[in-house]
């Protein structure tokens, strides 16, 4: 073979391996978003997760009054009644009437609950509840029980209530469910529980590798032992959080794994990233600077906390927003730590999941929800390239600060 | 100029007590390895030894069973030592020549600007999370498994198999290699290759003979790093992995059962025997990753002298 000939073979293998990574990211993106982006809603971001059933009747003071504005959105719309239904089926592979309008003046949106020890309460049907069943009154005065089986579809519910109901009398109806509010909100805590641990000790390892470290042995091991960390898998961290942490929150009143628990393992988890990122920023700082403290009379500490640290800030920062990205894409040392019980109110002492673990938690079961597990990938995805971008603007930043 | 004794001398204890608080963090920071191992240990050490409360494991059993039935209370990990070595040998032979022509693309061959292309999709690859990946793994790769074992007239259970866990750990540790190599191949030096092209060698010959052949050591080191990676990964295999009940696997489109997906599938109590022995199995986990590395630290200092 000619030595051009062989050359260029030899040159577009490396674009064909290229290609092929670039192939690969575009399949996982396009996969998460046909499958997940239809899930993506307000509902999703806010709602529970599990389903909730209520038993409403109307309150007893309400007076008919014709509905105020005429409704043209999606499903059937009864003009008597003011609601709107439509056919849906749920991720479950369920048809159900989801409500897609109450008008303010409708009989729906004056509900109380019928259910033992919450009568009286408030208990109004609401957008993208899904109706059970229904009685009503009749011309003759007779209440009628209308099933699930007997409303058939949207549109023949909406058909029998305006031509044959005079009044409602009370429905039953789910929440939907499905949604990540509580995942949210756990991973919120444990971000925040991780980095006010991480970042104190992460700091303080960087300033004493950089500032005041010499090449004694110990401090060669100091080194070697925080660079094995990056190493670990974080499945075995999640085996340390509960062998040696887990008796550090049951001080603190843990009675079970918690979020508490999580937070503390990714906190060790965060290290390596926290003190990596920030001693890059310290070699960055020109020694001039010390010295130009040191020779006015600052101490080393006070030339730390007052010069070296405030030109650091960028690399802190960078360790920061790398470690949020660590901790919502972080699933295996959740498993053992956390639990994978999703919880729509989790607390700092209670179980719950993050979203990474919510989707492990939704992908392991009997029924795997590829749907939720996309959509909550693509969230998950957006924040990660987002945090990636910025990540690169500071570096970029950082490089050319001390030019 | 008048000192200020009492100023000075309390700045100067200041100064002492974040020299100590500095050093405290960081051996604090370096003694998490040492507690990690400790307690692991352990903890994993515990089945074996007697006076056991769940009834105590004999460990040469546990080390060489090729049966791990939780239901039936067998636990043997020597066919999931083999499986996860043998599926993470295999992603690394799949990943490693595109990561390392990837590389040389990013590195040595592309236009400046779409080498800066490439290499930020590698970094999006990398920040990619494990179970993110593991979705995409379910949905896409087992299914292409299921067509191509149909098609060649197997029956997969649902696509979930050994050929499944080593495309998505190739796909895994791929961005981990590229930027070691990338890192290896930018640090060769240009005099190296400006010899080589002033001695009449193409430019593709300099970069496939006397680039990659300078970069070998850190492109090793990538390797090694990606093969620790492959053998911790948990989330995303334990969802392809099908966890097999005996082993060892060899045949691709056959459900497989590694260390990780062990560790992970079936956890329900936080007490007992069968939550105990995930930790012997994390312990494994861990001899596995140390031994592994050991041997290939030797390999890369011989292959590096050999230079």
């Amino acid at each position: 073979m000619s030595r051009n000939v062989k050359d260029r073979l030899l040159q577009a293998s490396t674009y064909i391996s290229s290609a092929l990574s670039v192939i690969v990211l575009a399949a996982i993106i396009i996969y998460l978003v046909v499958n997940g982006v239809s899930s993506l809603s307000m509902h999703l971001l806010t709602g529970d997760y599990y389903a909730s059933t209520a038993n409403s009747g109307v309150k007893s003071d309400y007076v008919y009054n014709e509905p105020t504005a005429s409704y043209d959105g999606e499903g059937y719309y009864s003009s008597k009644w003011g609601i709107a239904v439509e056919d849906i089926v749920t991720a479950h592979n369920d048809e159900e009437l989801s409500v897609t309008y109450v008008d303010p003046n409708s009989p729906f949106a004056h509900m109380e609950s019928l259910v033992a020890g919450q009568d009286g309460q408030d208990s109004a049907l609401g957008v993208g509840d899904l109706i059970q069943n229904v009685y009503y009154e009749d011309a003759s005065g007779e209440t009628v029980f209308l099933s699930k089986v007997r409303m058939g579809d949207a549109e023949n519910l909406i058909m029998t209530l305006d031509n044959e109901a005079v009044a409602i009398v009370s429905c039953n109806f789910e929440g939907l469910g499905g949604g990540i509010r509580g995942s949210i909100i756990a991973t919120l805590y444990l971000i925040v529980i991780s980095l006010v641990i991480s970042l104190p000790i992460g700091i303080a390892s960087a300033i004493y590798l950089h500032e005041y470290a010499n090449k004694s042995k110990i401090n060669k091991l100091i080194r070697q032992g925080i660079d094995t960390l990056t190493g670990v898998p974080s499945i075995i961290y999640g085996l340390m959080g509960v062998a040696v942490l887990f008796p550090v929150t049951q001080l603190v009143g843990a009675t079970s794994t918690s979020i508490l628990l999580g937070g503390l393992t990714l906190a060790i988890i965060l290290l390596p990233t926290i003190i990596s990122s920030t001693e890059e920023a310290l070699i960055v700082v020109p020694q001039s600077l010390r010295d130009g403290s040191l020779s006015l009379g600052a101490t080393k500490s006070q030339t730390i906390f007052k010069v070296v640290l405030p030109c650091a800030i960028n690399g802190i920062l960078t360790g920061v927003l790398l470690g949020i990205g660590r901790v919502i894409g972080e699933s295996a040392a959740l498993v053992y730590t956390t639990s994978t019980v999703i919880s729509d109110n989790p607390g700092i002492l209670t179980q719950g999941t993050s979203l990474s673990l919510m989707i492990w938690s939704i992908m392991s079961g009997e029924q795997p929800n590829y749907q939720l597990a996309s959509a909550i990938s693509l969230i998950i995805l957006v924040i990660v390239f987002v945090i990636n971008f910025i990540v690169k603007i500071i570096g970029k930043r950082l490089a050319r600060s001390f030019m | 100029m008048l000192i200020d004794k009492k100023r000075d001398k309390r700045n100067k204890s200041i100064d002492k007590f974040f020299h100590g608080f500095f050093m405290a963090m960081a051996m604090l920071s370096a003694s998490f390895i040492v507690i990690i191992v400790l307690f692991v240990f352990a903890k994993g050490i515990s089945p074996f030894l007697p006076g056991y409360e769940y009834g105590q494991v004999n460990l040469f059993d546990f080390l060489t069973g090729t049966t791990y039935r939780q239901d039936q209370g067998i636990y043997g990990v020597g066919f999931i030592i083999i499986n996860t070595l043998v599926c993470s040998f295999f992603a690394l032979l799949i990943s490693f020549p595109i990561s390392v022509l990837t590389a040389l693309f990013i590195g040595k061959v592309a236009p400046k600007k779409l080498g800066a292309a490439m290499q930020s999709i590698v970094e999006l690859l990398a920040s990619v999370p494990s179970v993110v990946y593991g979705v995409f793994a379910s949905g896409v790769i087992t299914v292409g498994v299921r067509q191509i074992a149909s098609a060649m007239g197997i029956a997969t259970f649902g696509g979930s198999s050994m050929l499944a866990v080593i495309i998505l750990l190739a796909i895994m540790i791929f961005p981990t290699l590229t930027s070691m190599s990338v890192t290896a191949i930018k640090a060769v030096d240009k005099d190296l290759e400006q010899a080589s092209l002033a001695l009449g060698a193409t430019k593709t010959q300099t970069n496939f003979k006397i680039v990659l052949t300078a970069a070998k050591s850190g492109i090793f080191a990538g390797a090694i790093l990606g093969l620790g990676r492959a053998f911790g990964e948990a989330t995303a295999v334990a969802m392809v992995a099908g966890n097999k009940l005996f082993g060892p696997t060899f045949n691709p489109f056959d459900i497989t059962r590694t260390l990780t997906s062990t560790m992970l599938v079936g956890l329900k109590e936080t007490t007992g025997l069968d939550y105990d022995i995930r930790f012997s199995v994390g312990l494994v986990l861990i001899a596995v990753i140390f031994i592994s590395n050991w041997i290939l630290n030797m390999v890369k200092k011989r292959v590096g002298r050999n230079a």
